[in-house]
């Protein structure tokens, strides 16, 4: 073959191979998005992921509608990914409210539900208590399933606003707080970061002013090179192994928000310690030597020279660690769990978006909530990686400077 | 003169805290080898499970007290091994394209493109490995199911792609462009100057990030997970047949698992961690071997 022919040859299989990397990764977007975007919306972002029963005590008091019919009709806080209008609405005066009737679907349930579509002002919804008394709010797109022990399942909307209107004086209300949301997920994702920045920054950050700006070159300076590096290169799994012996178990911290966050700690020092030498290192000798000569101690040039410079590389080592965080997952599972909950305290569980897409993906089979969850995560992870370019473009910006 | 000596003895103090910060790395590493290896060599000390056949059983059934996990290594070793020989070519391309081939503008889209194919998590290439991937080889699988070898393959391939790629492309970058004349002027073409000169002398990084790429085949967990099938015995025999990568064991048995079980589930994450040691000591070593010469 001649030399012309074989290099085109190669040329084409290079191309053929980068043809594959760009593709796969278009793939790989692309059918997240396609798959998972008809759950995304509002009502994804704000609601909680599990259903939430409550009983709601109240007293009922006549109520007029205040609005026209029409306008009525068209209040219809449905969720729009799993609930098709059936019937109504109907407003109830008893209770001063609308509820109108709608068919349920979603991968593994199907059903029929009362849907709170309207509250007027002086509803007795608003001043609703649980069980033990506590104050607490409905709202237009909750669901109602009984009145003092009354079932609505199987009725007709015309059968349950006449079940409804029959009763009066003090009413037992069963309202189910509807789920299929990630909120709780987001704002677990959200602590954990906070936390796990909150001890490896510091960490990190005085560590890598240490090997930059004290360490002599030499055994010591060695060894806490090799541990970074070490544990930059141990799968997430055996951090959360190590999680789960030191945090859960041997500290007695529970599977929890505060074992997550201190494992995930740990997973980031190499990260801010890497980014951070490397920030400091790009500030100029002279910045430090013309600080001295000023008389300025080393720490006085460290905390007002060296560190004001690095400050976009250490804005950049803190976006790594925040995409780092959404990203992980394995070492979460043994060490927060897999709860969709808000943690109440440092001391309870609770999933993060990426926990969670794997649990609906494993347990239920539900790929198309995973995606769902995976536009939040790529979308979470596409706007770090802009930002980190520009916070690393700016540290070399200063540095041409 | 006081006043002097007590900033001074401040400094100290600063000098020590930094140094301290510093040094929680060492501690970590320490602290996760000496937990994970303590609970994992517990059970073999106290004879609660003979090594030997935990290190050679091919049976993993808590209920009957069978704990092997040597078909667990096999698929492990597998999975990784086949990723390596489909993803590496077409990362090691790809970096080609990208610092040889590529105009700047587009060199910098597809750079853009790898970052973020790193930087999206593991999970998301379960679930489009579960979404696409399984679908696809059942169709063509004559097994039952299509979590399998194959898929597990595939999906660990993809995942090393921007390691490698991105190393690679780093180490090419940096041969001196005096190789790629001197290569010219003795008429070689811009493909063979390529072939023969600069990826020859990039050879070590381009090692690096292979090797990197294995420890990232080897350590993956949540997505493989999702579409390796999890059995609880045998050896794959074919690429179609489901595995239970050493990773999987840990993860999903953790949650629930105790006494000896639990131990030799930390059993299973030493054996891990023994793998990841060899791969990082030969990352080690090729970096200094890079910068001796």
């Amino acid at each position: 073959m001649s030399r012309k022919a074989s290099d085109f040859l190669v040329k084409g299989i290079i191309y053929l191979a980068t043809g594959i990397t760009l593709s796969v990764l278009l793939f790989i977007v692309g059918f997240i998005f396609v798959k998972g975007i008809g759950l995304v919306n509002w009502d994804f972002l704000t609601r909680d992921f599990n259903e939430k029963v409550v009983y709601a005590f109240m007293e009922s008091n006549d109520v007029p509608l205040g609005i026209d019919e029409e306008t009525l009709s068209k209040k219809n806080p449905y969720d729009k990914r799993y609930e098709t209008h059936l019937e109504g609405p109907i407003y109830i005066k008893n209770i001063g409210a609308a509820i109108a009737k709608v068919a349920y679907k979603n991968h593994s349930t199907e059903r029929e539900q009362f849907v709170i579509t309207y509250i007027e002002k002086d509803s007795p919804f608003h001043s609703v208590k649980d069980s033990t008394g506590k104050d607490i709010k409905i709202r237009t797109d909750y669901i109602v399933q009984s009145i003092n022990g009354n079932d609505f399942s199987g009725m007709t909307l015309a059968e349950v606003a006449e079940a409804i209107a029959a009763e009066s004086g003090e009413l037992k209300v069963k309202i189910v707080q509807p789920g299929g949301g990630i909120k709780s997920n987001i704002i677990t994702t959200l602590y954990m970061v906070l936390l796990s920045l909150l001890v490896a920054l510091p960490l990190g950050v005085f560590g890598a002013i240490y090997l930059t700006e004290y360490a002599k070159p030499g055994r010591l300076v060695n060894m806490i090179r090799f541990a970074a590096e070490c544990l930059a290169g141990i799968p997430s799994i055996i951090f959360g192994l190590f999680g789960m012996a030191f945090f859960v178990v041997a500290l007695n911290f529970q599977i929890s928000l505060i074992s997550g966050s201190l494992t995930v700690a740990i997973i980031l020092l190499p990260v801010i310690i890497r980014s951070t030498e490397e920030a400091l290192k790009t500030v100029p000798m002279a910045f430090r030597e013309g600080s001295l000569a000023l008389g300025a101690t080393k720490l006085q040039t460290i905390f007002k020279v060296v560190l004001p410079c690095a400050v976009p590389g250490i804005a950049t080592a803190v976006l790594l660690s925040i995409g780092r965080v959404v990203g992980e997952s394995a070492a979460l599972l043994l060490t927060a769990g897999t709860v969709a909950q808000i943690p109440g305290t440092l001391f309870s569980p609770g999933s993060t978006l990426t926990v969670q897409a794997y649990y609906v993906a494993k347990e239920e089979g539900n790929i198309e909530l995973a995606c769902a969850i995976g536009i939040v995560i790529i979308v979470i992870v596409i706007v770090l990686n802009i930002l980190s370019r520009i916070t690393s473009d700016k540290l070399d910006v200063f540095n041409k400077r | 003169m006081q006043a002097i000596k007590r900033k001074k003895q401040k400094e100290r103090i600063i000098e020590n805290f930094f140094l301290i910060c510093a040094f929680v790395a060492v501690v970590s590493v320490f602290a996760i080898t000496v937990f994970v290896f303590y609970n994992g060599i517990k059970p073999f000390v106290s004879n609660s499970y003979p090594l030997w056949d935990f290190l050679t059983g091919v049976e993993w059934r808590p209920g009957s007290n069978m704990y092997g996990i040597f078909y667990m290594i096999v698929g492990s070793v597998l999975a990784t091994f086949g990723a390596i020989l489909i993803g590496v070519p077409v990362a090691i391309f790809t970096a080609v394209y990208i610092s040889e081939l590529a105009g700047s503008r587009i060199g910098k889209v597809i750079r853009f493109a790898v970052e973020l194919l790193a930087g999206i998590p593991s999970v998301l290439y379960g679930v489009f490995g579960l979404g696409i991937i399984v679908p696809y080889v059942l169709k063509i699988s004559p097994n039952a199911q299509g979590e399998s070898l194959l898929a597990t393959i595939m999906v660990l391939a993809i995942m090393i792609l921007p390691t490698v790629v991105s190393i690679s492309e780093t180490s090419i970058s940096v041969v001196p462009k005096e190789y790629r004349e001197g290569s010219y002027a003795l008429g070689a073409s811009k493909i063979q100057t390529i072939f023969k000169v600069v990826l020859p002398a990039a050879r070590s990084g381009i090692m690096t990030g292979v090797i990197l790429g294995i420890g990232r085949a080897i350590g993956e967990t949540m997505a493989v997970m999702l579409v390796c099938g999890n059995p609880i015995a045998g050896i794959p025999t074919s690429l179609f047949d489901q595995i239970r990568p050493l990773t999987t064991n840990i993860a999903l048995e953790m949650g629930y698992a105790s006494g000896v079980h639990q131990e030799l589930l930390y059993s299973t994450g030493v054996v891990l961690f023994i793998f990841i040691m060899i791969i990082n000591l030969a990352v080690n070593k090729l970096v200094k071997a890079k910068v001796g010469s």
